[in-house]
């Protein structure tokens, strides 16, 4: 199917705040499926609830806007099913880092087939500014004018120490390196992570794209896991680009010995079965 | 009690308790008598007390008795504890050395007539140069013995299983068994007091778990994706998927979560594909968000309840009947939902089927309840009953997903290549999926919603009424209670019926309200303190039963607590 931006785009109107990073983030998503000439009608898009969520109806696509913190295990759910289709979980650093990390860490170890774009905006943003766990220390947020209490997490090392098969880290102010980057997330074949600086003007204008421009440097792919540390743990650098890849892992379908050999997804396989043969077992 | 006989076998768990269970139930079905085992285990792997126990008959037997005719018992503590669960004239059998009963044990065994039989298992394994754990073989020859069967059933039972083991020996097995059976000191007439069993006519059958007939159902009815969490009692529907997913290709997966497990099968039901999940209290509570998402974005959900007993983590490895309110109430807004209630495995085998069937049709949440005591006791079928037809009300394409129509019940069709592409959406939403905040949508969109159970409250059938045309007595209840009220029926003289619900939400009152003009004694009947189904009841047909006979120790009922509740 012959696809262009068209295809993706609606006719919902934008709720973002001006200068919000979510519409490069947009863009740079719709640019790299067409690219990768996907017609909507072939992805799954899971969206979290926060800022990011709200741009559900502004892409075409089978999208599915669910709970707050659940967008992983749902796409996972979906790309069990069918693997024909490209699926991509959408959720922010509050979703992903807070209400559900979990969903995070094992979808990493299981290295399922889709990828995951971590809006980090620094801050619940949606509910007008509260504190997530990457939130610079000090900062006057909502409810908590001395700042955070708690330390941080810093998503690069969380996801490298779960020996992952790719991260990446993109930056809204840069939708060009981010369509590149989403385009290698999708062909990657294992759970691609990849975090994307999101500037918000409203919440977090701290990180202003000024002070960000001058940090950030553009780096190439490597398969080399303590380069790849190196990168997101420097004080004075932002590495941008695909961070780490091991293509060597496989996927978690791949490895499942009962669906070797067997030529269908199982949303093909909905039908009546005997179970004679399974009930001589059990008996 | 008549034409039915209980044997139960107890010792520390982790002694073999089960094998021994499983090779008499399963030999005692080959010799043609109706069984039924129930089993009691701590949660603990090591020691504490274990028991399986097997009710047997020339007719159908559904539910356990509270004691025993006959006890086995291979440890010292689980003999001075079930010692009294051994009803007048019963025979006990031990392997316990210098066992002696304490002054209450021997007051007990004395006033009821109970006949006490040492094995020295050891001592007789030992000769046959057999390991020590063969001394259960010893137990299972001489038990055999006495009840006056084909030794070459049992033996045949014993091979089978242990044929497909790796490292048994077993000649030394069936030395065993034999010695047992041949011991001296077994006399044919050991059991003389005994309730004699009419001929065994059942023939060929099949002996299942409750579990075992909701896995099998599922894949019957094209489930391709289970995922779960493991939690008592529901965990053994893994067992059963796992260790056949080679055979069916089922995709088993163990989530790190509830939460995780519940949304995988939502993901899994959004693309078309059939997955369900099952779990108990605790983590069904985890699941309740996902109830509500379910019901908002229309998305198909089948969650199985398997009940055990108390708040909390309660008693695990116990039984009981009280998460109907979770499975009623649980999850924020009003939304449709179904509620279904297993009572044995024949029904297992079936609801299941119809829970996949109702929620993709109507595009809700399905909560299929079960409890410990259905899910993990071994029933007694003929065969399995014919299966249902898939139904899935899809369409092949459409243009908006939550097009209001009559029914409620909206076009939906499974996302892939070349079809319309929609948003679902748990925020309120209009008619094609785009988030919503004006008042009329709200209300449509909410009621459009709510009309799927006008339809669906026609479908599905009344409750299934038990018993004689004129009953003086008619119980009413759910799940597993049905199985101790139906054996107590052939047991009493009394004209007893029972209403049995098994689809619970929506409700059907009318049977009820019509057994109560003709003044018939209703009787509520709940493995639970505080009535769940009463309240229903009363709810939706503002009719209140006063009369009650509740249990909530972990225990069942037995059909003893039937007999005794008719003598009042």
């Amino acid at each position: 199917m012959k696809v262009d931006l068209n295809n993706y785009n609606t006719n919902e109107k934008y709720t973002w705040c001006p200068g919000c990073g979510d519409y490069n983030i947009h863009m740079a998503l719709k640019k790299a499926l067409v690219d990768l000439e996907k017609h909507p009608s072939e992805v799954v898009m899971s969206f979290d609830i926060g800022c990011n969520g709200n741009g559900g109806d502004k892409i075409e696509g089978f999208r599915v806007k669910g709970l707050h913190g659940r967008a992983i295990p749902f796409a996972v759910g979906c790309h069990l099913a069918n693997r024909k289709m490209t699926v991509i979980a959408d959720i922010g650093d509050g979703g992903c880092l807070h209400e559900g990390i979990d969903h995070l860490i094992h979808a990493i170890r299981s290295n399922y087939d889709l990828t995951v774009l971590i809006h980090n905006n620094e801050n619940f943003a949606l509910t007008t500014g509260q504190i997530t766990s990457t939130t610079k220390k000090g900062k006057d947020m909502y409810g908590f004018p001395d700042g955070k209490t708690e330390g941080d997490i810093n998503i690069g090392e969380l996801v490298l120490s779960l020996n992952p098969s790719f991260y990446a880290k993109g930056y809204s102010n840069d939708p060009m390196q981010l369509t590149e980057i989403i385009k290698s997330g999708i062909k990657h074949k294992g759970f691609s992570v990849i975090e994307i600086i999101q500037i918000c003007p409203t919440y977090n204008p701290e990180n202003s794209a000024v002070i960000l421009n001058s940090k950030i440097s553009k780096v190439d792919v490597t398969d080399d896991i303590g380069i790849a540390r190196k990168r997101i743990t420097s004080k004075d650098k932002i590495y941008t680009g695909v961070i780490y890849q091991n293509k060597k892992i496989k996927d978690y379908y791949s490895l499942l010995k009962n669906r070797k050999n067997r030529n269908t997804e199982l949303v093909n396989e909905v039908k009546s079965y005997g179970v004679s043969n399974i009930l001589n077992d059990i008996d | 009690m008549k034409d039915r006989l209980s044997i139960k076998f107890g010792g520390e768990s982790g002694q073999g308790i089960n094998s021994l269970g499983k090779f008499v139930s399963k030999a005692l079905k080959e010799t043609g008598y109706h069984t039924f085992a129930y089993r009691e285990y701590p949660s603990i792997i090591r020691g504490g007390f274990a028991s399986y126990q097997i009710d047997f008959s020339s007719v159908e037997v559904l539910s356990p008795s509270e004691k025993t005719n006959i006890l086995v018992c291979i440890d010292k503590e689980a003999l001075e504890k079930y010692l009294f669960n051994v009803y007048g004239r019963g025979v006990i059998f031990h392997s316990v050395k210098d066992f002696r009963l304490s002054q209450q044990a021997e007051k007990y065994v004395k006033e009821n007539k109970i006949k006490i039989v040492y094995i020295d298992t050891l001592a007789i394994s030992e000769k046959e140069k057999a390991p020590k754990i063969m001394g259960n073989m010893v137990m299972l020859g001489s038990i055999w013995k006495v009840l006056g069967l084909d030794i070459k059933v049992l033996q045949k039972v014993v091979i089978d299983f242990f044929i497909q083991k790796e490292g048994i020996d077993l000649e030394a097995e069936k030395r065993c068994l034999l010695a047992g059976f041949n011991l001296d000191e077994i006399k044919d007439d050991i059991l003389e007091g005994l309730p004699k069993l009419k001929d065994n006519k059942w023939g060929k059958s099949i002996v299942i778990t409750g579990n075992q007939a909701i896995a099998l159902g599922a894949i019957s009815v094209g489930c391709r994706a289970y995922y779960a969490y493991p939690m008592t009692p529901a965990t053994s529907i893994l067992e059963v998927l796992g260790n056949t997913y080679q055979k069916t290709g089922i995709l088993v997966k163990q989530a790190e979560s509830e939460i995780t497990a519940v949304q995988m099968v939502m993901g899994s039901m959004y693309m078309g594909c059939r997955a369900f999940t099952a779990t108990s209290g605790g983590g069904f509570d985890l699941m309740t968000e996902s109830i509500s998402c379910s019901a908002m974005t229309e998305i198909p959900l089948v969650i199985v309840l398997g009940q055990r007993a108390g708040p909390g983590t309660g008693v695990p490895t116990w039984t009981g009947g009280s998460d109907l309110n979770v499975a009623l109430y649980s999850g924020h807004g009003e939304f449709p939902r179904c509620v279904i209630s297993v009572s044995d495995a024949s029904d297992s085998y079936t609801l299941i089927q119809d829970a996949f069937n109702i929620s993709e049709k109507y595009q809700i949440p399905v909560i299929l309840l079960t409890e410990k005591h259905i899910a993990e006791s071994i029933f007694n079928l003929s065969s399995l009953p014919k299966a249902k037809e898939i139904t899935r009300g899809l369409v092949k394409d459409g243009r908006q997903r939550y097009l209001y129509t009559k029914s409620g019940v909206s076009p939906r069709w499974i996302p892939k290549a070349g079809t319309t592409t929609y948003l679902t959406n748990s925020d309120e939403h209009n008619q094609e999926g785009i988030s919503t905040e004006d008042e009329q949508d709200i209300v449509n969109m909410s009621e459009k919603r709510m009309r799927k159970l006008i339809a669906l409250k026609k479908e599905i059938p009344q409750p299934k009424y038990y018993g004689p045309k004129n009953p003086t007595i008619v119980f009413v209840g759910m799940g597993s209670t049905k199985n101790a009220v139906l054996d107590a029926m052939k047991l009493s003289k009394k004209k007893i019926g029972f209403l049995h619900y098994q689809y619970i939400y929506p409700f059907k009152g009318e049977r009820i309200i019509q057994f109560a003009k003709e003044k018939v004694k209703i009787v509520l009947i709940e493995n639970n303190q505080s009535n769940g189904l009463g309240k229903l009841i009363k709810s939706e047909s503002n009719f209140y039963i006063s009369n009650t006979i509740n249990k909530f120790d972990g225990r069942p009922f037995f059909v003893d607590d039937i007999l005794e509740y008719l003598k009042q």
